[in-house]
């Protein structure tokens, strides 16, 4: 009974390191390009347009995502946690979809539930004047409008590190 | 009684015939031997395929025997093996340039029509391989086919364009790019067409829909993937028909 409980105690244990090494810790690379972000005009699942440029005073994560995107569908629930963190810090994210139907995003989302805003760019302008060529591919834009820090790969946004200094980033001037 | 042995007459003769279409043959690269399987044919045109899956490749050999029997000859490499390489990327990097050139010179001395082709990051060694050959060596290479190219130095840096690893650009090989519809790769094919023309190439590119970017190992291909993982050596002969429009 004792080895039962240990074998079983033990294959959880594996198993949560397992899970645990499917996202990669999340550091934020400081971005040392134009910080002036190209435009992003996009629509969301139910027709609402969006202006990157309307979310001024606020933190904006601006993600590349795509369905057939592993990574991302792993990090998606810990984007939701990371929202119910943030509380009233003034924040948010824009994920938007590379180049992929209205239909197949929809079918998307009614698995993960993302409680964030998801943008739909089937042509794929924004991917090329954004200049993302893998998936996720994250910006962290400041209050003031400007690129701050980029990501790359799915990582784990409930981690505290990363909620701590998004925030700190909300206070920037 | 006379049916069952008929039957198991035709079942040697098929396996007797799939036997004699592969063979294996021995290549000496300096310190090493390499094996290399060889589906033969009777046509003037050798594809090279940087497999790199120590032998296990069995929707690979698929395709080549399809090819064969149209009278393409394929040959596949088994570099892994051959320098005791684990089945990683970073093994890549670890194969002699000289042990592909051993390869290379080998299909040429066929006197045939000699392409290359990968898929992935093995796509790089095609590339390495090519870039050697075309500085040391006068008779020129047919062409390149590369299905899902992965040639990114590096990690990818969202908001900054792609860099490629050396290779990429020193060529005047023709090359076909072939990349699915359902990666992300596909948004930089523009970059990297036009960095591989740098080198003098001729490129030609085509994004096959609904595809992702793994197609023989994946255990969860959708049906279009089925398609085409089955279609594979049609796919190959179209993209080869292609670089021969170059030739005329």
């Amino acid at each position: 009974m004792k080895n039962w409980l240990l074998k079983k105690t033990l294959s959880a244990f594996i198993l949560l390191l397992c899970f645990c090494g499917l996202l990669q810790a999340a550091e934020l690379k400081a971005f040392s390009g134009n910080p002036v972000p190209p435009p992003l005009i996009l629509q969301d699942l139910q027709g609402k347009t969006h202006d990157l440029r309307d979310y001024k005073g606020k933190v904006v994560v601006v993600q590349f995502w795509a369905t057939y995107c592993g990574p991302c569908r792993q990090e998606m629930p810990t984007m939701n946690k990371m929202m119910k963190k943030m509380g009233s810090v003034p924040f948010k994210i824009l994920a938007v979809d590379m180049g992929e139907s209205k239909a197949e995003v929809k079918k998307f989302v009614s698995e993960v539930k993302p409680r964030f805003t998801i943008l739909l760019d089937e042509a794929g302008d924004s991917i090329t004047s954004w200049k993302v060529f893998a998936v996720p591919s994250n910006f962290i834009i400041d209050p003031q409008g400007k690129i701050r820090y980029t990501l790359f790969g799915g990582v784990n946004w409930d981690d505290n590190t990363l909620i701590n200094k998004i925030k700190a980033l909300s206070k920037s001037k | 009684m006379n049916i069952l042995s008929n039957f198991l007459v035709f079942l040697v003769l098929v396996f007797s015939l799939s036997a004699e279409a592969k063979t294996l043959r021995t290549i000496n690269a300096g310190d090493t031997d390499i094996d290399v399987r060889i589906f033969s044919a009777k046509g003037d045109t050798l594809l090279l395929g940087f497999a790199c899956d120590e032998g296990k490749s069995i929707t690979e050999e698929k395709t080549a025997a399809a090819l064969a029997e149209d009278g393409i000859e394929v040959w596949m490499p088994d570099m892994l093996s051959a320098f005791m390489l684990p089945n990683l990327r970073s093994s890549l990097a670890d194969i002699p340039s000289a042990a592909l050139l051993a390869i290379i010179s080998a299909a040429v001395k066929t006197g045939k029509k000699v392409y290359l082709v990968a898929s992935g990051p093995h796509t790089r060694l095609v590339l390495r391989g090519a870039a050697q050959w075309s500085r040391q060596h006068k008779t020129p290479l047919a062409g390149a086919i590369l299905i899902f190219p992965r040639l990114f130095k590096g990690e990818p840096d969202p908001g900054r364009m792609p860099q490629y690893v050396d290779a990429v650009g020193t060529t005047r090989l023709p090359i076909m790019l072939l990349e699915g519809g359902h990666t992300p790769a596909r948004w930089e094919l523009t970059p990297l067409k036009q960095a591989l023309e740098k080198g003098g190439s001729k490129v030609i590119s085509k994004i096959i829909p609904e595809i992702r970017g793994h197609l023989f190992s994946s255990k969860d291909n959708n049906r279009t993937e089925e398609v085409v993982t089955s279609q594979m050596a049609g796919l190959i002969k179209v993209s080869l028909f292609y670089i021969k429009e170059y030739e005329k």
